[in-house]
């Protein structure tokens, strides 16, 4: 098989309870794949699955010929982000130290070069530059999954991962968020794999699929 | 089966259930439940320990990454926090209680102490009292009611916002930015809290005994205390701060760390490791008070 990003065999199961059996799917790189998603169906369970941030998951989940499973932490901070639906920001630190974060951890760049990456990073976002100051827990959920996405977007990650990012923005921020993102997947030929209920943002996709007896199937959305 | 059908069943032939509350006395009665009883506290007193263990490894082997720069950065910025938070703005407290203790205990040594050995035995009992055992029991308490119960806390307020999750998401480990900060902070902390104690008590009762003798020699009697303190006595008040410390800063972590779902568990998570940072605390102290000074 050829792609951005393969699963193979993928199978994600807790107690009592089979989520995804043995999925065997593939994404083009530079693609929007959205995962049409509805109360409980496990889809953050496989987005984290995918993303190698589950313990109990057998298969492979292979990005450009790596198995994500199998990665150490510091490699696969480089090659995946994921947006969080709720929260997912570090309580100790405000705006700017949390997208600055993955940076200061994992590359040599310099304080300055961190800080531009950051405020161009916004910037695309159409994010105010004072959000910057602020502490996590005087942000709305919008602005946190934004801040979410800024901190996933200044890594340039080959994969990336955003859990129901829709949830209480206005139709033109969907509109220039997902164009944003679009750019991004092209242009750094990254492959987005993004959860919603919103049929705005599927519209957006390049494919969307939905959650059906334990597998990924085609929907008609 | 419909409530209705349900009544008709004769009431012994009802399936009975037990609560798990009723399982628990029900296993008490039976002939293992005494064993289980009595083995059940030993088997989790080892998993402490033994997880306490680990800690301390996995604390030591986190601690390589501080050789690289930019990673030694994030570090030193949350162990300045740390050592702000709790070896600074614990010393008012600290201060406090040094105030009392050099006024109202050591300065009334002057009252039995004949003036003739006055320095000599106020610089040894000074030594002996303050120096080897309320420094350090007294600035330990302070650590653990003032800082160790905020740590506890702190981290299990992370762990319920799944913030762990979200580091190792982010290929960072929750050890190096959460435990370092306290495993290398706390120790120095305490420190600066027994030398600052030992300061405070020796100055609040110079100035108790200067108010009944104001010919009271300042400098005699800070000498006769220095005399007494020889390297050993250094060593060992160092040994009980970098033990205490660590083991107080640990065991919070521990606790803090086995919260998972429910804000009760942060209550139930201060309230053990109090109460273990208390034991093991006394009995660093007094085993290597025992140790070191026994003749």
């Amino acid at each position: 098989m050829t792609g951005a990003l393969i699963l193979e065999n993928l199978h994600i199961e807790y107690p009592e309870t089979v989520l995804f059996d043995r999925l065997n799917v593939q994404f083009p790189a530079g693609s929007l794949i959205g995962i049409e998603t509805d109360v409980l169906d496990g889809a953050t369970s496989l987005l984290k699955g995918i993303g190698g941030m589950l313990n109990d998951i057998d298969g492979r989940s292979i990005l450009n010929g790596c198995n994500i499973l199998t990665m150490s932490a510091t490699e696969r901070a480089g090659k995946v982000g994921f947006v969080y639906e709720e929260q997912g920001l570090i309580s100790l630190y405000d705006v700017f130290q949390n997208i600055a974060l993955p940076l200061e951890f994992h590359t040599d760049l310099t304080f300055a070069q961190t800080s531009a990456l950051i405020h161009t990073t916004i910037e695309a976002l159409n994010m105010p530059s004072a959000l910057l100051q602020m502490q996590p827990h005087e942000l709305n959920d919008v602005q946190t999954r934004l801040v979410n996405l800024a901190r996933a977007l200044v890594v340039s990650p080959e994969l990336l991962l955003i859990d129901e990012l829709e949830g209480g923005m206005p139709d033109e921020m969907i509109d220039s968020t997902m164009k944003l993102l679009k750019n991004k997947a092209r242009q750094h030929n990254m492959t987005v794999l993004l959860t919603s209920s919103n049929e705005h943002v599927l519209r957006e996709v390049d494919q969307v699929l939905k959650i059906q007896s334990n597998q990924l199937v085609e929907s008609p959305v | 089966m419909t409530p209705t059908e349900e009544s008709r069943v004769p009431s012994s032939d009802k399936p009975i259930t037990v609560s798990p509350a009723g399982a628990e006395l029900q296993n008490r009665f039976t002939l293992l439940g005494p064993f289980k009883m009595l083995l059940n506290p030993i088997a989790q007193l080892i998993n402490t320990i033994m997880d306490l263990i680990g800690l301390i490894s996995v604390a030591l082997a986190a601690s390589k990454l501080l050789l690289e720069k930019k990673r030694r950065g994030i570090f030193m910025a949350l162990f300045y926090r740390q050592i702000y938070n709790t070896g600074v703005r614990a010393l008012y407290i600290n201060g406090a209680v040094g105030v009392l203790i050099g006024t109202l205990l050591i300065s009334r040594l002057f009252d039995y102490i004949p003036k003739q050995v006055m320095e000599e035995q106020f610089g040894y009992l000074f030594m002996v009292i303050v120096f080897r055992e309320l420094g350090p029991l007294i600035s330990g308490v302070i650590l653990i009611a003032r800082s160790a119960t905020s740590i506890t806390a702190e981290i299990g307020y992370l762990r319920l916002r799944r913030e762990f999750q979200v580091l190792n998401g982010l290929g960072i480990s929750p050890v190096f930015l959460f435990l370092l900060p306290v495993f290398f902070a706390f120790p120095l902390s305490l420190l600066l809290m027994f030398i600052y104690f030992d300061l405070v008590v020796f100055l609040s009762s110079y100035a108790m005994i200067w108010l009944a003798d104001p010919n009271a020699d300042f400098f005699a009697l800070l000498s006769a205390i220095l005399n007494q303190i020889s390297l050993n006595e250094i060593a060992i008040n160092g040994l009980k701060a970098v033990l205490g410390g660590m083991m107080i800063g640990v065991i919070s972590i521990h606790f803090g760390a086995k919260v998972e779902n429910s804000f009760t568990e942060v209550s139930d998570a201060i309230s053990n490791s109090t109460t273990t940072q208390l034991m093991v605390f006394f009995v660093i102290n007094i085993l290597l008070s025992i140790l070191a000074y026994t003749q």
